[in-house]
């Protein structure tokens, strides 16, 4: 049982060594000639959130990686810088990990501003960033940027459809926030959902406060009869949300959240809740033990790391970016990672809610499908085992 | 009609809050002349404290206690800073002091209560309190808005009427010149802080389940406390009440204007605008002629 277990662990790896070693024989493989390949990440550390979770896991992605060979032989230098959530650190970070560490690519970055900062810097130096979490809109019509999950545009898309066609929803209402440059793409997002369904949002408003009461806007959706009520509020504004719920005694609306409320921090602040609480998840549900989650779980069970959705972003990051060097014939250069990246063919992964294509283009590629998990009791159950995908609007 | 009573009502948790908060920091300003930005910081450490002790299933009681004893010590580390290591300093110079405190305060907080991730903040007052207009005023609202009504009287009337709140109103004008008529300046300024730090820890226990319940949002809530306190000039505790519940209620209101929503976060400042400019208008008037 336990050569099984190990045999199942080593798979992914052994297999991408003899994938390597396969395209070796045949049609020519990757060098590195001048040492280690060089691959840099921008995340936001220290600041107002702590996203290291993500590029963690693509470190030790890269370790184990390397510990098992490297990619036909060439070993992965990984290097995390923290952007504190401060545009101008952000710049920084990223110039010198371009002009003094020579990154071919950008891998696992988690940050609230990387995209919106260093898109087209990306773009001018041809360092790409396959993002491991892109909260931005830029990190979605980028050409330099393409994150490994489908992000919390496409996602709001998914959470309505959720809303309006599984759970029945007639009176659909969105209440979200607005930050910077999100208004467009979060309308976007909306219109997507009407233009899909044929159906109309029953409340939108993008006024809800980052900082404040949220009683006003409890009491609109109860008394303007909303079935479901959608907001963008991340970890600490869910808690608030569905805590005036209850202190209002409002019941019979399904709440609909973003990924962010999938954690556990959610879970134990609302084990209490009567109120039906959904959130759509961006990778396969990771509380889940399953044959989809295993690779990434041991990974991180092996690195000492807490099991996180973050962590799975980093990790993905981590497998893409190798399956695409593994696939390049000659040196590894900046150019040969980009040539391969824009190249690729949509690569399927398991733990992913659809296959990854980087593409040549500013919006190749977007998953657009989730697994929605609902609170019962302080534990999340996954309701929908299949991965809900919802229709292209082109 | 009744829609906009519905949205003003659904404002008064907000404002009881912002109530509580606002006589605080009056409090602090009127009796040590310190316009104190960490006031709501200092309360969320306290906060903090007691709920990370019930997370790890320490019973309610002591968890408060700790908690509020936390949230003194704080206050009265802040206090020993402003007022001994600046005590020859100007009222500016000591309120940039407390904001570079609550920068300092906000990244610790952060890092040492998890960043974002929510905390689970017990309802201390449980209950549904009363019902108006179809909305529900919280036991802990109800409580937060008596404590405002209770401190502004008790504090009122102390000042009035005690030779400490004497000693108390000579140190806030003149402290040197009640440290020279044998004022024991220095320990009635640690006493305030002391006061106005287990007050606001008190306030946030009740006020962190309605908010969003993780430190830098509860830390900012000093924003809306000092809107209130600037109603009534950092001066009145009574305006100061009035004005944080007014500010709730325009929020509230607010929020049920389509159109106007989008301002919603800016209305109150410019009630305060006007609230300043009709209470200020004799002495701009005497000016002008």
């Amino acid at each position: 049982m336990k050569t099984i277990k190990t045999a199942t662990r080593l798979g992914p790896v052994l297999g991408l060594g003899l994938l390597a070693m396969a395209s070796a024989a045949h049609a020519g493989a990757p060098t590195c000639e001048s040492g280690a390949i060089q691959i840099g990440a921008v995340s936001t550390v220290t600041g107002p959130v702590d996203f290291s979770a993500g590029p963690k896991a693509t470190a030790a992605y890269f370790e184990k990686l390397n510990a098992a060979g490297g990619i036909n032989g060439c070993t992965i230098e990984f290097e995390m810088a923290d952007d504190r959530g401060d545009p101008l650190v952000a710049t920084q970070a990223a110039r010198n990990l371009i002009d003094n560490k020579n990154v071919v690519a950008m891998v696992g970055s988690a940050s609230l501003l990387d995209c919106g900062v260093n898109a087209a810097l990306y773009q001018r130096s041809n360092v790409l960033s396959v993002s491991g979490l892109g909260v931005d809109p830029v990190c979605y019509s980028s050409p330099s940027v393409a994150p490994v999950h489908p992000g919390p545009y496409a996602l709001s898309t998914a959470m309505l459809y959720f809303a309006s066609q599984e759970l029945g929803a007639e009176r659909v209402c969105a209440f979200n926030y607005v930050i910077g440059g999100w208004r467009e793409a979060m309308e976007g997002a909306l219109k997507d959902w009407e233009t899909i369904t044929g159906k109309d949002l029953h409340i939108l408003d993008m006024t809800l406060p980052v900082q404040g009461d949220l009683t006003p806007y409890l009491i609109r959706a109860r008394d303007e009869g909303c079935d479901a009520v959608f907001t963008n509020q991340v970890e600490p504004g869910i808690v608030q949300w569905i805590n005036t719920a209850d202190a209002q005694g409002i019941s019979g609306i399904d709440w609909v959240f973003l990924a962010s409320g999938y954690t556990e921090g959610v879970a134990k602040a609302l084990a209490d809740s009567p109120q039906p609480i959904y959130v759509g998840t961006e990778w396969e549900p990771y509380t889940l033990q399953n044959e989809a989650n295993q690779d990434w779980l041991d990974l991180v069970t092996e690195a000492g790391l807490a099991p996180s959705a973050f962590s799975q972003g980093g990790y993905l990051a981590g497998r893409v970016i190798t399956d695409v060097i593994a696939g390049i014939d000659g040196e590894v250069t900046r150019e040969a990672v980009a040539d391969a990246l824009r190249n690729m063919e949509p690569a399927s992964y398991p733990i992913a809610a659809g296959p990854y294509l980087f593409g040549k283009g500013a919006t190749d590629g977007p998953m657009r499908a989730t697994k929605v998990v609902k609170l019962n009791a302080g534990a999340w159950d996954v309701v929908t085992p299949e991965w809900l995908g919802v229709p292209t609007t082109n | 009609m009744d829609s906009l009573f519905t949205s003003a009502v659904a404002g008064l948790s907000a404002g009881g809050a912002y109530a509580i908060l606002g006589v605080c920091v009056v409090f602090t300003y009127r009796l040590v002349a310190v316009v104190n930005f960490t006031a709501t910081a200092l309360g969320a450490v306290g906060a903090f404290v007691m709920v990370m002790l019930t997370e790890l299933g320490y019973p309610m009681f002591p968890a408060v206690l700790t908690g509020v004893v936390a949230g003194t010590l704080v206050s009265v580390i802040v206090g020993f800073i402003t007022t001994i290591w600046f005590s020859g300093s100007n009222q500016t110079v000591k309120a940039a002091v407390t904001a570079a405190l609550l920068v300092c305060i906000i990244a610790l907080g952060l890092r040492l209560t998890g960043g974002q991730h929510p905390r689970a903040f017990p309802d201390l007052i449980g209950g549904a309190g009363i019902k108006l207009a179809g909305v529900t005023i919280t036991a802990a609202s109800l409580v937060a808005i008596a404590l405002a009504v209770l401190l502004t009287v008790a504090v009122e009337q102390f000042l009035g009427r005690t030779r400490t709140g004497l000693q108390l109103r000579a140190l806030s004008e003149r402290p040197m010149a009640a440290e020279l008529l044998g004022v024991p300046v220095r320990r009635l300024a640690i006493g305030v802080w002391a006061l106005s730090g287990a007050m606001t820890t008190i306030a946030l226990m009740l006020i962190a389940p309605l908010r969003s319940p993780d430190f830098g949002s509860l830390s900012l809530l000093v924003v809306p406390a000092f809107a209130a306190a600037l109603v009534g000039s950092f001066n009145s505790f009574r305006a100061a009440l009035a004005g944080g519940i007014l500010i709730g209620v325009v929020e509230g209101l607010a929020s049920g204007f389509v159109g106007l929503n989008q301002y919603r976060a800016a209305v109150p400042f410019i009630v305060i605008l006007a609230v300043l400019l009709w209470s200020q208008r004799g002495a701009r008037w005497d000016e002008a002629r």
